[in-house]
């Protein structure tokens, strides 16, 4: 039911909708040109926007110099690691409170929601303590741990959410027809939940891959992930612009993709479903 | 197969008891129906048969074997939903074929079962479609096909058919009256409509907040009501309840007759009253009849051409031995 | 409305994730209460004698905790103010007719899904340099003088690289809660003499009451802790200029290896967030019975 509108409104909108889009973009649009410039070419007076010579050697040059495909892997294995780790303890709590709820379901989600709150570095100093004696600083298991725990409410909330959605009477009739309680989740339950738990596992990685507060704090050389890795070019030493932008471009190019593909369940996952 | 027996059987849920003590045999290859208004316990009983709910007390036997605290998948009986409740993400196929799955069953017989199930229920062109590209009614029939192919003691059934529109809610009705007919299995099943209690059931069990008011078969229930409120659920339109003068008449407090007991005439009868609205359904009519010093309206069935208009007078005569009589308790006085 | 076997089940089900959180809450929150009530340094080993509120006696005098309350309260208002009202204004944008909207969408949500580091970098160094940066040519192109804006104005600064990185979430947000809105409910406005000014004041906003709500809230929480910016942009320099609260415990606990009064810094940050945290819990706990 669309409403008739004019063409010189709808080319106004258009117009300036872009150029505002374009402005927000432009910061990740200039970090992708300059990672394509040489060291000389990204500081130029003035700017050159496109007419430069396209290279690759900034992307070869990270990688040999600091051995960039260690962080970016330890990037990936923390955020796989602790989103997967995170659903395997979830799953089987949201299916409690969405389908048993009892009189203090809700107290508990809010419970585990107001953890979520606690401010990080209200537990830096323990943590980093007990991470010393325990051995896990500047591990990918300690990262882990820490980014499973802190994002496990939210991984709990969504999939309560998409839960809660599913008719208990389907659970029942396969309760009926002879599903035992593992074959009532493996069989109905996770196939009906299939794009619920899809978007939460895929807000869950960027969320961990762009944690950049246990990150920072709990790893060195070893361990350190992209946000850490890409933290140690604020020295001045580091003030090359085309590889800082190849690094930044490579850090951030997986996340970005599967934002964009996330964004309508993002909204829903952010607020704990309180926007949908 | 298919005795269901509850012996004092109780439901709390925390501090409020739904169920009282309640005793109640269903016979192997009955169709019983339980109905009442919503909230009275029937989907709870039901639910407490099925195993989906704990009993607090009292025991439940299937075919004589306690049944009371077995998990509702070894109970051996089927259950057709109110929402179907139909797996959206399997097939046809895949959802009636799901309860032999879970039992294990070898693929071969499996397939078996299921064309032949689609078969009765006519469901063989759709076999390979998904529950979302289903008319309500062929869900309905993919439901009672999924709870067939395990041959249960008994069927139990939550209002399957309330979210039908009406011409087809006809249909299923008759439908499931033949496979009752076709099967010969012990059915259970739920409802607030009295008509599709009345016109499916060999035995209605009428509750109210969890008690069971009368067991019976619908014209037993119909011609005998045990009490008041039995006499008020069943039978369409209500029964008409009168008391005072009239009443004391026959010597009780309060008497009850049924709009199709009540002969309406233009000359002369028992009661006077003024016509009000009359609501013509081709066969009968039902005159809404005011001003009678009886109740505040007495609806009465008159043949379907009565020339009667808003305001005529009328006189009405209930038939003697079709008056119900009631004691200030609410008890059927004989 | 269950079997006693599914409430066993249940139980059982949910409670490795309740103990998991009960630890991670529990343990380390006693460590800091414990901590903060020491003179522990770990320059300094030897016993850890009991000090009683001293810790916090010297947190909360020590001129860089007031600077740092008022520069938190500036982050996490000034980015509050530019996020909400951009947001609304580019969601009134978005909202509209237009050619390749969802294009538009996707360069708008892009910086939300920069990481934080990546995105106070590239600011800091491509475009707020006052030699290199992009602002320092434009200024030149001017004719103007070049700014310093990390060392001349490094709160503002920190602001509006936070608040580009949140922009994306509240526009995001508020977006969707304006298309949410029934489109008759506009149209009887209209029919009844509404004009764009009085549909947006009497019929949008109210409708996004809730929604600005939750962006508030939800981005407190976070801004609240905002780090990563200020570690690898300013180091919440020069002096105190840009150091929040997050930022100053850390320098106590990490950089002066002062556990007792980072821990005391520690509470204060969970009695701060926690008062912010009631009002979020109130909003989501309503949303929860509907």
């Amino acid at each position: 039911m669309a409403r008739k509108v004019t063409t010189q409104r709808m080319a106004l909108n258009t117009v300036l909708a872009w150029a505002i889009g374009l402005l927000i973009f432009f910061p990740i649009l200039w970090t992708i040109l300059t990672s394509f410039k040489t060291e000389a070419q990204a500081i130029a007076d003035p700017p050159i926007f496109l007419g430069f010579n396209w290279t690759l050697e900034n992307y070869v040059e990270v990688q040999e110099r600091s051995n960039y495909f260690r962080h970016f892997w330890n990037s990936v294995v923390i955020s796989l690691g602790s989103t997967l780790l995170g659903l395997v303890i979830a799953v089987p709590a949201a299916w409690a409170m969405a389908f048993v709820p009892g009189k203090r379901t809700k107290d508990v989600l809010m419970w585990m929601l107001s953890t979520k709150m606690l401010p990080p570095v209200g537990v830096l100093v323990p943590i980093y303590l007990m991470f010393k004696s325990l051995g896990l600083l500047d591990t990918q298991l300690g990262l882990v741990i820490v980014l499973t725990l802190i994002n496990l409410p939210i991984i709990i909330w969504m999939l309560y959410t998409y839960f809660r959605e599913i008719p208990g009477e389907i659970l029942e009739a396969a309760r009926m027809d002879g599903a035992t309680l593992k074959g009532e989740v493996v069989h109905v339950l996770l196939p009906m939940a299939v794009p619920g738990m899809a978007s939460t596992v895929l807000l869950n990685i960027i969320l961990a891959w762009n944690e950049a507060f246990w990150t920072l704090n709990l790893t060195a050389a070893k361990a350190a992930p992209l946000t850490a890795f890409i933290a140690s070019y604020s020295s001045p030493e580091g003030l090359f612009y085309a590889k800082l932008s190849a690094a930044s471009t490579m850090a951030i190019a997986p996340i970005l993709i599967m934002g964009w593909f996330s964004q309508k369940q993002l909204v829903r996952g952010l607020t704990f479903g309180a926007v949908k | 197969m298919g005795r269901i027996t509850l012996d004092k059987v109780t439901k709390s849920f925390g501090d409020i008891e739904v169920i009282p003590p309640l005793d109640l045999t269903i016979d192997e290859g009955e169709f019983v129906v339980f109905v009442g208004p919503s909230g009275c316990g029937k989907s709870t009983l039901l639910r407490l048969i099925a195993g989906l709910e704990d009993v607090s007390s009292g025991q439940i036997r299937i075919d004589r074997q306690d049944a009371t605290h077995l998990p509702p998948a070894k109970r051996g009986l089927a259950m057709v939903f109110q929402s179907y409740a139909l797996y959206p993400h399997m097939s046809v196929r895949k959802n009636i074929a799901f309860p032999l799955k879970m039992a294990g069953m070898d693929k071969a017989e499996q397939d078996k079962r299921v064309n032949y199930a689609a078969e009765v229920l006519n469901l063989s062109d759709y076999i390979d479609r998904k529950p979302g590209q289903l008319s309500g009614g062929q869900r309905q029939r993919v439901a009672i096909g999924r709870a067939i192919v395990r041959e249960p003691a008994a069927f139990l059934f939550d209002e399957p058919l309330s979210n039908l529109d009406a011409a087809l809610r006809v249909n299923m009705r008759l439908e499931i009256s033949e496979l009752h007919a076709k099967l010969k299995t012990t059915m259970v099943y739920v409802t607030h409509d009295q008509v599709e209690a009345m016109t499916m059931a060999d035995k209605i069990v009428v509750l109210q907040a969890g008690r069971i008011e009368q067991v019976g078969s619908p014209l037993e229930l119909y011609r005998a009501p045990r009490n008041r409120f039995v006499a008020g659920f069943i039978g369409s339109p209500k029964m008409n309840f009168i008391t005072g003068a009239a009443a004391e008449a026959f010597g009780v407090h309060e008497i009850g007759v049924r709009p199709e007991h009540l002969q309406p005439s233009t000359e002369s009868g028992m009661w006077k009253g003024t016509v009000g609205v009359g609501e013509h359904l081709g066969s009968d009519t039902f005159l809404h009849v005011h001003d009678t010093g009886l109740a505040e309206t007495i609806t009465v069935r008159a043949s379907g051409e009565m020339a009667l208009r808003h305001g005529d007078t009328i006189w009405l005569t209930p038939e003697a031995d079709k008056i119900h009589k009631f004691d200030a308790a609410g008890l059927r006085v004989e | 409305m269950a079997t006693q076997h599914s409430r066993a089940a249940a139980r059982l089900m949910i409670s490795p994730a309740v103990l998991l959180l009960l630890g991670w809450m529990l343990i380390p929150l006693g460590m800091t209460i414990y901590f903060s009530l020491l003179r522990y340094n770990l320059l300094m080993p030897g016993n850890n004698p009991y000090v009683g509120w001293e810790n916090y006696k010297y947190f909360l005098t020590d001129p860089a905790f007031s600077a740092a309350i008022f520069n938190t309260l500036a982050l996490v208002g000034g980015v509050l103010l530019i996020t909400v009202v951009g947001g609304i204004l580019l969601g009134l944008l978005l909202d509209q007719p237009m050619w390749g909207q969802g294009i538009v969408r996707i360069l708008v949500i892009a910086p939300f899904f920069v990481m934080p580091t990546v995105s106070a970098l590239v600011w800091k160094n491509m475009f707020m340099n006052p030699v290199n940066g992009l602002f320092a040519y434009l200024a030149q192109f001017l004719g103007l003088e070049p700014f310093d804006f990390l060392a001349q104005a490094p709160l503002m600064s920190i602001i509006g690289i936070v608040s580009w990185q949140w922009l994306p979430f509240a526009t995001l947000i508020l977006l969707t809660a304006m298309q949410s809105l029934d489109r008759e409910q506009l149209e009887a406005a209209e029919m009844d003499g509404a004009g764009p000014f009085n549909r947006f004041f009497y019929i949008v906003l109210p409708h996004l009451a809730r929604a600005v709500t939750v962006v508030v809230l939800i981005q407190t929480i976070f801004l609240l802790s905002v780090f990563a910016e200020i570690l690898v942009t300013t180091n919440g320099g020069p002096g105190n200029a840009s150091t929040n609260l997050t930022y100053l415990v850390y320098a106590e606990s990490l950089l002066r290896f002062d556990v007792g009064t980072g821990s005391a810094g520690g509470v204060v940050a969970i009695v701060l967030a926690n008062i912010v945290a009631i009002f979020l819990m109130r909003m989501i706990g309503k949303n929860l019975e509907a």
